[in-house]
């Protein structure tokens, strides 16, 4: 510990503490510019200098300057008071358009600089934050100074985009002073795929709604796994609850049953090229409409387009890859209903016009079809038949600068042109990519289009064919939140029941191994579809598990040996069946 | 070796260059060939000799026959002359200014009577691109002394004993600097050498590189031995292609004798030496900024501590020294810190390399004891002022330094009577002023320097002295108010309080110092709106005097064609005069007037 004096206060502080950091401790203000305590001292602006007394009595930088046995610190003599003013005057004639810098003058008691203004609209103070911060914390590196003395300034290299900025924008974070804003950031690059909807930030909770609701590191978009440095939050987590080293691991558990709920995939819109998503920067979604609307998201709920305004006329298009022999040839179910919702969030938010292309309105549920008509009071236009494209081409006046929508309206039994500003795409449902993955692991089959096969679609449909695995939710079939809650509820009664037995009915009918006749060839191993046969290979035999064979016959009917028979049903049981129908 | 009856050397320091001292080898090895003397006659290209103002210099060796001011075609003469027929030309020779008679031999000139040569000891003397005239100079002797015979601390501790100090401006000493490189903890050890001379009217350490580049090498060997270091940077501005071209030459050579590179004379110690090249940033001569530019980074101060013998190159301790301190270091080693310390003042030891220059008779490079006084500089080694005017200030240690008036003449010449004074050692330029020179118009080129090569980083440097600069122009066009006299001192305080690195904390001190000591000019240019000196143009009001334009003159008319403003009326042998509401106040009148009928208020 080290003991000093700063404007006659005694202090103690651990080696190695700035001034500024026991000044701190006093409550002592100091001003500062250029300082920032995740960052190393830079020691520039100058405006933090205080008075050293002793012998060699001098004003050194309070942010740099470690402290020392014995030292006395005057923070507010006139040497030291006036050094800082008139540097602070010299900062606010480069800047007079830094607020922070007019604000901290004002503090100190200074009116007006008396040096030469030359950009009254420069905010730039040149304290390096940003530089810094791209070199200590992120890491990339992407700006620097450029050029010497008074033609200072913060660039890029040549001035162009450049290539190493990862778009973080932690400098225009880190900026005090607005000189760097996060426009100017994205005016230059392009980095967040869902259609520049604004940054996210790295660390966060996937929604609000999320349940847990933990906050989870984004890989994609965290600077730590693109140049190996930063790990602020580690080094601001007080619980030490961050570790970047952590990796995937695999963990073995044993249970006695499994519910399946590995949920669907959201149809993607750019499969339909007429529909112009991708192409066209307002054409979205349903999901970042979702987003888009949510209060805590990128524009707090205000639903705005890219170029930030409000839209006039928005078309919501049903069945984007449901119900159409080219995608998908089932109904979705749940795409009527959210479009409704999406229209009234709508009517209720903004003033736009509202068209909503429809081929059947599917409101299947409790209370569903009440608020469809109450849609349909609320004056949004329902038009029935399927959007041919969506473009951009006018034809009239009236299209120009907007986004058309071409349908044939079959009520009215002719082509029509809407134009709007924003187009939804009411995209359905479909089944998870690695489906066929899944149902290999657990053993269970899929349906035709790939989602998971119940063991009987009115008796049991929440079970498979393997005993202990259940399904629940859009893994079975496309369904909405209540059915789905309905359906994992009566899973889990499933799962629970059998656990709350602790025991297990085997099927009588199962298949069992004449070890002397067994030739070991294991053939049966492979063909067992419910992975029940083990080859022990110490006695050159293949093993029956009795739990989980199903007593398919399959083995039986392949063994060439006739070792594998079928209980109740071997081969002299149904020979003497046979011969005892011929008697009679 | 060959032997040679008579050895030219001839100086190739810049000024010498410049007055065509390549030709002028050229042209002697053409008549040795031409008179049958190649084998009796060579012809060596040395370093600076100092003595610029008299440049072309020969030497004309074993006898020390000092010839001056040599032209192309003057070398058929001297050679059949002196070469051939034994009779050194006196006609060649410097006569000192009110005297006859020429002085034949260098040493007795007054320029080089007071000097004391140590970092300049070899000057002139031997050929800077053959090692072998370095070691029969006892070149290396210092290094084999500490290989075998001194421990590491042996040598630090003599250094310190002998009471040098950094000779780059800071007079820091250099055996506490290598002390505290040595104690700082880590494997890798670095040393550098500043060669990085940036102030105007300075070249001590390019003539000493150019000169004598062995001795630097051997310094830092000796300093790396001490320290621990085995690896060592020479820093060289670019802008000195010789001096790099030397210094790399010298590394080839010191390393083919197993002087440099590994287990340097079989004592198993390593040390090796590479020469970076910096871009011209003055800045880049401040020791942090050094380091960031070796490293490859933008070439600007950090702030300190920590100080690079604690933590500098790529975080290692640094230990870094100036030419000419690294210079002292053999002979120090060679002779012993009692010589050494026998010489210059209690505080400064030594001797220390200044470049004169200005309005000075005698412009060159010297080399004299710490403690001579500068008006003994000035006026015994140097010659006193150009033309016979009145000396008026004497700016000392570059545009960090300040400028001294003539009642410091008497202040002798050590690290504290200068920083005391308002200026400071620097590297050594002292340049001149006299009469004609306006103190105000001086602070201003200087701060106008310091201006352009403020890298930016900190606020007073980079704002502070571009406002001083303002001040002082709106001064010398006659704008300036007494409360800008004000804020312009306040400024200097502050900047030199508050600027990160050396370059910034001295900048002011040609304002501060011009201020202290010359008031009265400021107070001229503010309330009378005049030039004392006559040098700030704007001031100035242009008269011509009618009758001498006529009576001397008889209406030459000169001053009207060359007037491009229009602003002369009169006619070839009539009276001329200005019409002060179109003069420009571009003073071509007053150049051009052969009568002195043009005058100047």
């Amino acid at each position: 510990m080290v003991k000093l004096t700063i404007d006659g206060k005694k202090v103690e502080v651990e080696e190695g503490t700035t001034i500024l950091q026991a000044a701190e401790k006093l409550e002592i203000p100091i001003p500062t510019l250029c300082y920032h305590p995740l960052l190393e001292p830079y020691a520039a602006c100058r405006v933090c200098m205080v008075e050293l007394k002793g012998e060699t009595c001098k004003l050194v930088p309070s942010c740099n300057t470690k402290v020392a046995e014995g030292m006395e610190i005057e923070t507010k003599s006139e040497r030291a008071v006036k050094a800082r003013k008139l540097n602070l005057e010299l900062i606010m004639a480069r800047a007079p358009a830094a607020e922070k810098v007019q604000e901290l003058a004002k503090e100190m008691g200074i009116e007006k600089t008396r040096f030469e203004i030359i950009d009254p609209d420069e905010k730039c103070i040149l304290c390096g934050l940003c530089v810094r911060t791209c070199e200590e914390i992120v890491g990339a590196n992407a700006i620097s100074f450029a050029n010497r003395g008074k033609d200072r300034m913060v660039f890029t290299p040549y001035g162009e985009p450049s290539e190493a900025c990862i778009g973080c924008t932690a400098c225009a974070f880190f900026c005090p002073t607005e000189a760097i804003t996060f426009e100017d950031i994205h005016k230059r690059l392009v980095v967040h795929e869902e259609m520049e909807l604004g940054p996210s930030t790295a660390v966060r909770v996937p929604i609000r709604q999320a349940v847990p609701m933990v906050p989870f590191i984004d890989e994609d978009s965290c600077i730590h796994f693109k140049t190996g440095e930063c790990k602020i939050c580690e080094r601001v987590c007080e619980k030490e609850a961050i570790n970047h080293e952590m990796e995937d691991e695999e963990i073995e558990v044993e249970v006695g049953s499994i519910i399946l709920a590995s949920g669907f995939k959201s149809f993607d819109a750019s499969r339909i090229p007429a529909y112009g998503y991708g192409r066209y920067e307002n054409v979205i979604t349903a999901l970042e409409f979702e987003k888009l609307v949510n209060a805590s998201g990128p524009t707090s709920g205000k639903i705005l387009m890219t170029n930030g305004n409000e839209p006039q006329a928005v078309g919501i298009v049903h069945c984007v890859g449901s119900r159409d022999k080219k995608y998908n040839e089932y109904c979705s179910r749940v795409c009527c209903m959210y479009s409704l919702k999406f229209a009234h969030l709508l009517k209720e938010k903004t003033n736009a016009e509202v068209y909503d292309f429809y081929i059947d309105m599917r409101c299947f549920g409790k209370g569903y079809e009440e608020f469809y008509h109450r849609l349909m009071k609320e004056g949004t236009n329902f038009i029935r038949g399927r959007v041919s494209e969506v473009t951009d081409m006018p034809l009239t006046e009236k299209e120009e600068g907007k986004l058309i929508i071409r349908v044939e309206d079959t009520l009215l039994g002719e082509i029509r042109r809407i134009p709007v500003d924003m187009v939804i795409l009411a995209t359905g449902l479909e089944p998870g990519i690695d489906q066929n993955e899944i149902a290999k692991v657990f053993n269970i089959s899929c349906s035709q289009d790939s989602f998971f096969l119940e063991r009987h679609p009115k008796l049991a449909p929440v079970s498979t064919f393997s005993d202990g695995i259940f399904l629940a939710g859009a893994c079975q079939s496309p369904k909405d939140i209540p059915d789905t809650v309905a359906q994992a509820g009566a899973a889990a009664s499933q799962a629970l029941a059998l656990a709350d037995k602790g025991t297990f009915e085997l099927e009588p009918i199962t298949a069992v191994i004449n070890e002397e006749l067994c030739a070991g060839c294991q053939l049966c191993v492979s063909l067992c579809p419910f992975t029940a046969i083990n080859y022990n290979a110490e006695k050159g035999i293949s093993e029956i598990n009795d739990a989980l064979c199903k007593g398919c016959g399959t083995c039986v009917s392949a063994c060439p040996s006739g070792a594998s028979q079928q209980k109740h049903f071997r081969d002299e049981q149904i020979f003497a069946e046979i011969e005892g129908i011929f008697i009679e | 070796m060959a032997s040679y009856r008579l050895n030219i050397m001839i100086c190739a320091g810049t000024g010498c260059v410049s007055n065509r001292a390549f030709q002028i080898r050229e042209a002697f090895d053409k008549e040795i060939r031409k008179n049958s003397l190649e084998k009796e006659v060579l012809t060596v290209m040395t370093g600076c000799n100092g003595f610029c103002a008299a440049g072309p210099i020969v030497i004309v060796q074993p006898e020390g026959i000092f010839y001056q001011k040599l032209t192309v075609k003057d070398i058929p003469f001297l050679v059949e002359e002196h070469f051939l027929k034994g009779r050194p030309v006196k006609k060649f020779m410097y006569t000192p200014p009110k005297e006859t008679e020429p002085i034949p031999k260098m040493n007795d000139i007054s320029f080089f009577q007071k000097q004391v040569l140590i970092a300049l000891r070899n000057k002139g003397i031997i050929d800077p691109e053959a090692i072998d005239d370095y070691i029969a100079r006892d070149g290396y002797a210092a290094l084999s002394k500490i290989l075998s015979k001194m421990k590491p601390q042996d040598v630090i501790a003599e250094i310190k004993k002998s009471g040098l100090r950094g000779r780059g401006g800071g007079g820091f000493p250099t055996g506490l600097k290598w002390e505290l490189a040595r104690k700082a903890e880590g494997e890798q050890k670095y040393v550098i050498c500043n060669a990085d001379e940036g102030d105007p009217g300075a070249f001590m350490d390019r003539s000493i590189v150019e000169a004598d580049p062995h001795t630097i090498l051997e310094g830092m060997t000796i300093g790396a031995y001490a320290i621990g270091a085995s690896k060592g940077f020479v820093y060289v501005r670019s802008e000195y292609p010789l001096a790099v071209e030397r210094m790399h030459n010298a590394i080839a050579q010191s390393k083919e004798y197993g002087l440099l590179g590994d287990n340097i004379l079989e004592s198993g110690f390593n040390f090796d030496v590479d020469v970076i090249q910096g871009a011209g940033v003055f800045v880049c001569g401040e020791e942090t900024s050094m380091i960031a530019s070796i490293e490859g980074k933008i070439g600007e101060p950090k702030p300190r501590p920590p100080y690079p013998v604690e933590k500098g190159l790529w975080g290692s301790p640094t230990n870094i020294n100036n030419v000419e301190t690294w210079a002292n270091v053999p002979a120090i080693i060679l002779r012993g810190s009692d010589w050494f310390s026998k010489i210059g003042t209690k505080t400064s030891k030594g001797t220390k390399v200044f470049s004169v220059a200005g309005k000075i008779k005698d412009a060159g490079l010297v080399e004299v004891p710490m403690g001579l006084t500068l008006g003994e500089i000035i006026y015994d080694v140097a010659g006193g002022i150009h033309s016979d005017k009145k000396f008026k200030a004497v700016l000392i240690g570059g545009p960090s330094g300040g400028c001294l008036p003539a009642d410091c003449l008497g202040l002798p010449v050590d690290y504290e009577s200068l920083t005391k004074a308002g200026a400071m050692m620097g590297s050594g330029g002292l340049v001149v002023a006299d009469e004609d020179n306006c103190m105000v118009e001086m602070a201003r080129y200087f701060l106008n320097f310091t201006k352009d090569e403020s890298c930016g980083k900190c606020t007073p440097c980079r704002e502070g002295n571009a406002a001083m600069l303002d001040i002082l122009t709106r001064i010398t066009q006659g704008e300036g108010t007494m409360e800008d006299l004000d804020l312009l001192e306040d400024l200097a305080h502050a900047i030199k309080d508050t600027a990160l690195c050396g370059l910034g904390n001295t900048a002011p001190n040609p304002v501060l110092t011009t201020l202290r000591y010359f008031r009265d000019e400021y107070i001229a240019h503010i309330k009378d709106k005049k030039c004392p000196a006559h040098e700030c143009r704007q001031l100035n009001t242009y008269t011509i005097d009618e009758e001498r334009c006529v009576s001397e003159g008889h209406g030459c008319d000169v001053c009207r064609r060359n007037c491009a403003y229009d602003a002369i009326m009169g006619e070839k042998g009539k009276a001329h005069r200005i019409n002060q509401d179109k003069c420009a106040k571009c003073g071509v009148c007053y150049e051009v007037c052969k009568f002195a009928a043009v005058k100047v208020d």
